[in-house]
């Protein structure tokens, strides 16, 4: 096989390989979830057309190696089950993935595994993934379920982190001091005892949850609504690796939708269309623009939650190894 | 009078005595009936309420030798005279005086621990055999001794022994631990005699286990217990030991019973 | 006897009796729990028959009513002591048979312990009229028929069980309540609560236990495992114990109030003294003191054992320590002990 589009085959979500004439296949796992009958169909695939290895890629897809770029076409039916299965956006059946740009969602297993977590990450993932893919540019999105950051958001575009809004009833506190304890040895120490009482910080509280996970009263409960910390513009590469900057702190999910989606709109208008493979990662046009005219192309129709705090003036440092 | 056991009455101060940099006792406005061995609960401003044990029994007063601890300040305990606090008591069973008339007594204090004792060794003054009566009081060093003038006076009266468990260089006093001078006592009969002990946990079980040794009988041994005390009422559980309530059984016990109180 | 409700018919009850009562019950509070968009079951005041969980074992106890977790008790000034308002009007408190046994003991600590009742529990306690729910299952952890509580045969106004969609109530006797279940249900033979008769979780309680007790190797465990957050004792329907609290108004510290909050026997500080003396440091010592006190010490006093066997401690534990399987230890070690002598 001498004559192949190695464009459309990126497109397709197959890797050009150092290997000539062979390709991977890179499935995509929204929110890091998968069905077990999807990873033996990941399985079967790489006995069938791979070299029976399965490579776990850093953003929760895997890739099967060894494959022939021949059996692309088989591959593509075989892995119609598992785009079903997750619920990926498709365009045409049995032709795999439409794109490959706009990178996996990432998710940490979020509410439904972790005792932390402020929301179910997959859920969210998934709904994102649904309204973003697919897309040619070359995005990346990650939800982590709450401070910690176990996902890593802040390397991608767009970072979402949970956060609860913690509810006191001071008539269930007895003043064990816990969540006083717990919030300054695993978290920020935004609370205090004023009379006997928990008094919280709110500037400094995070909305990690310490406090209602450590209360053995009930005293502290989480927010009904569930809030997000939207961490922006996080990197890395080869010119100016960075860690994305706080943006919005208590946003709710559907500004956070709509942020991101008005990024698409913003990129499509200001993409160096000169660039290697159409592929400029937002920050480095955001670098171009100024900040301000990104801002007015996100916050576009978003109506953020009263408790929202906006931090109009990111700045971002990291390495710069393009520069001197 | 308010029926509410909760509640405290207001109660004068008489006097403010400072015996050391952190402890003072207060005389205190009180015609009740107390016994020596029992407490207060006293509410100390900026603190909260404390047990404090009876260091003095007056026709009118009750003394209260209380511990400045954290947040109270000088300005409360220095500034107090004719002012007043809020108490509730007595509490406790107290120490009954009557088991100390006759024969050879041994009282054993350490500390802070000589104020419910206090009033047991002004007793042991008044019997008529006062030479069989000994007493054991240490502090941890010259400038923690509490009750100077008392300590003169039982010297005169009765055979004192007042220890220090250190001291600066040139202190002419004794020196070590109250359990260093139990062997020597020059008892007639340890079979008979008896004894209170009260002061810190470690040195109640030394000093019990060295009268044991020395001959006394168990059932001849009184301590006294020191715990955490929210109501002296058998109510918020913090002085609970085994079976027993510190404030309500105690807080003084006879060894037979203390033994099977372990925290 | 006994009557048969339909949901809406039960409601008209509950309604009716809500003129005359407040109505404490367990109620599901949603997204109250420790983890995201996990429930808690608590309880509170309801005013619909909706309101009330009746499926699950409520994970904090009724106690909350009689000895809440914070209460204010007066209000003092220079030379003034004001009692705290208590809250006006009869309760009615839905509860399990092992919370009404658990009842018993709550009432021996605060009104049969010491001299002197406690004034702020009996104003709230004399106001209270019990409903049983029944108990058709054993819950998890639940080990009531070993602690004799599974059965309740008096003590409350009528039971009440749902079956088959329908809601059954028994009333021992009370004319006034009959006449009202009749308006709004239908008269049947049996309406009898259910008991629980076999639970998974069974434990034996020692007759006695010997002092060896205290230097038994089976505490270390829970010095390890333990975190000493006190949720065993903050669930338990029989622990009592609070801590005394000031709150002062004013600088030189004679204007304020006085509260109690509930303690925990597992919680740093509890025996703490002025000084810094601290009488049980590691969460060992703290255990075995409370499990004594559940199946022995309290026996050795009232005569009876303390623990009603709920489970509760060990719904809570976050660190999955059984206090039942504590007891089947202890009762081991006091076996082993015996055959050694």
């Amino acid at each position: 096989m001498s004559d192949v589009n190695i464009k459309k085959l990126k497109k397709n979500a197959f890797r050009y390989s150092k290997v000539r004439g062979e390709t991977a296949s890179r499935i995509r796992i929204p929110g890091g979830l998968v069905s077990a009958k999807s990873m033996a169909r990941i399985a079967e695939v790489a006995e069938t057309y791979g070299n029976g290895t399965i490579f776990v890629t850093n953003r929760q897809g895997v890739e099967i190696p060894g494959i022939a770029m021949e059996d692309m076409d088989n591959v593509n039916r075989m892995i119609q089950s598992i785009i079903d299965d997750s619920g990926v956006n498709q365009e045409e059946r049995d032709k795999g993935y439409p794109a490959s740009g706009t990178r996996n969602v990432v998710a940490c297993p979020g509410s439904r595994l972790c005792p932390f977590a402020c929301y179910d990450t997959t859920e969210f993932a998934r709904k994102m993934d649904k309204a973003i893919f697919p897309n040619n540019l070359h995005v990346k999105v990650a939800f982590t379920g709450c401070s910690n950051d176990c996902a890593k958001v802040r390397m991608n575009d767009f970072g979402i982190i949970g956060m609860t809004e913690p509810q006191y009833d001071p008539s269930r506190c007895v003043s064990c001091e816990q969540c006083v304890k717990y919030c300054g040895l695993r978290s920020v120490g935004a609370l205090s005892m004023v009379n006997g009482k928990v008094v919280r910080d709110t500037d400094k509280c995070i909305g990690c949850g310490v406090c209602a996970y450590y209360c053995p009263t009930r005293a502290w409960t989480r927010s009904r609504e569930h809030y997000f910390r939207l961490v922006l513009l996080g990197r890395t590469g080869k010119k100016n690796p960075r860690m994305a900057e706080d943006f919005i702190k208590w946003s709710d999910e559907e500004s956070i939708m709509k942020i991101v989606k008005n990024a698409y709109a913003y990129v499509e208008e200001y993409i160096d269309r000169n660039a290697v493979e159409g592929k400029e990662h937002i920050g480095y046009i955001v670098d171009r623009t100024g900040f301000d005219e990104f801002l007015k192309w996100i916050m576009e129709g978003v109506e953020l939650p009263e408790i929202a705090q906006i931090n109009p003036r990111p700045y971002w440092g990291g390495k710069h190894y393009d520069k001197y | 009078m308010n029926k509410n056991p909760y509640v405290p009455f207001s109660s004068e101060i008489l006097d403010v005595i400072k015996h050391t940099e952190k402890e003072y006792t207060f005389r205190m406005k009180f015609a009740g009936e107390v016994k020596p061995g029992q407490f207060f609960e006293v509410s100390i401003p900026k603190y909260g309420e404390a047990p404090i044990s009876v260091s003095g029994i007056g026709k009118d007063y009750v003394d209260l030798t209380i511990r400045r601890v954290g947040r109270v300040t000088n300005e409360v305990f220095e500034h107090y005279k004719g002012q007043s606090l809020l108490l509730r008591g007595p509490y406790g069973n107290g120490f009954d005086l009557s088991l100390y008339q006759e024969g050879e007594v041994v009282v054993i204090a350490g500390g802070t621990g000589v104020s419910p004792v206090r009033g047991v060794i002004h007793g042991l003054c008044e019997t008529k055999d006062p030479q069989d009566k000994y007493v054991i009081v240490g502090f941890r060093s010259p400038d923690d001794m509490l009750f100077r003038d008392d300590l003169k006076v039982w010297d005169e009266k009765l055979r004192l022994t007042l220890t220090v468990d250190g001291a600066p260089e040139g202190y002419e006093g004794n020196i070590g631990l109250v359990t260093k001078y139990i062997p020597d006592l020059p008892l007639k009969d340890p079979s008979t005699a008896k004894a209170v002990v009260v002061g810190p946990p470690p040195m109640m079980r030394f000093s019990v286990q060295g009268l044991l040794a020395k001959g006394f009988r168990e059932e001849n041994i009184w301590i006294s217990q020191e715990r955490k005390m929210c109501c002296g009422l058998g109510k918020c559980g913090h002085c609970r030991i085994g079976m027993r309530y510190v404030c309500l059984d105690g807080p003084v016990f006879t060894y037979v019973d203390s033994k099977d109180m372990i925290d | 006897m006994g009557y048969s409700f339909s949901r809406e018919g039960f409601d008209a009850v509950l309604k009716a009796l809500a003129r005359t009562y407040r109505i404490y019950a367990p109620v599901t509070f949603a997204g109250q729990g420790r983890f995201t968009d996990v429930d808690v079951v608590r309880y509170d005041f309801v005013t619909d028959a909706s309101q009330i969980e009746f499926g699950k074992k409520s994970e904090y106890a009724f106690k909350e009513l009689l000895t809440p977790l914070s209460e204010t008790l007066f209000y003092f000034t220079e030379d003034e002591v004001k009692e705290a308002d208590a809250q006006p009007g009869e309760v009615l408190v839905f509860l399990r048979s092992c919370d009404l046994h658990a009842l018993k003991r709550l009432d021996q600590m605060y009104l049969g312990n010491g001299f002197a009742e406690d004034p702020f529990y009996k104003r709230i306690r004399e106001k209270l009229q019990f409903v049983l729910i029944g108990c058709p299952a054993s819950f998890e952890n639940c080990f009531c028929t070993s602690m004799g509580t599974n059965r309740t045969e008096d003590g409350y106004l009528f039971s009440v069980e749902e079956q088959d969609g329908k809601i059954l109530c028994e009333v021992p006797s009370n004319l006034k309540l009959k006449q009202l279940f009749m308006e709004n249900g239908a008269w049947i033979e049996k309406a009898l609560p259910s008991f629980v008769e076999e639970n998974d979780v069974r434990v034996t309680i020692p007759a006695t236990v010997p002092n060896s007790i205290y230097k038994a190797p089976l505490w270390d465990e829970y010095t390890a495992r333990c975190i000493g957050c006190g949720r065993c004792n903050f669930v338990c329907p029989t622990c009592t114990c609070y801590t005394m609290q000031d709150i002062y108004y004013t600088d030189n510290g004679r204007v304020g109030e006085r509260r109690r909050v509930a303690a925990s026997c597992m919680v740093d500080g509890y025996t703490n003294v002025a000084g810094g003396g601290e009488y049980r440091r590691t969460k060992g010592e703290r255990m075995r003191f409370k499990v004594l006190h559940k199946i022995y010490d309290f026996r050795r006093r009232f005569a009876y054992d303390m623990c009603v066997g709920c489970g509760r401690c060990d719904d809570a534990c976050p660190e999955y320590i059984s206090f039942s399987n504590i007891i089947n230890k202890v009762d081991q070690f006091v076996k082993e002990e015996k055959a050694d002598e």
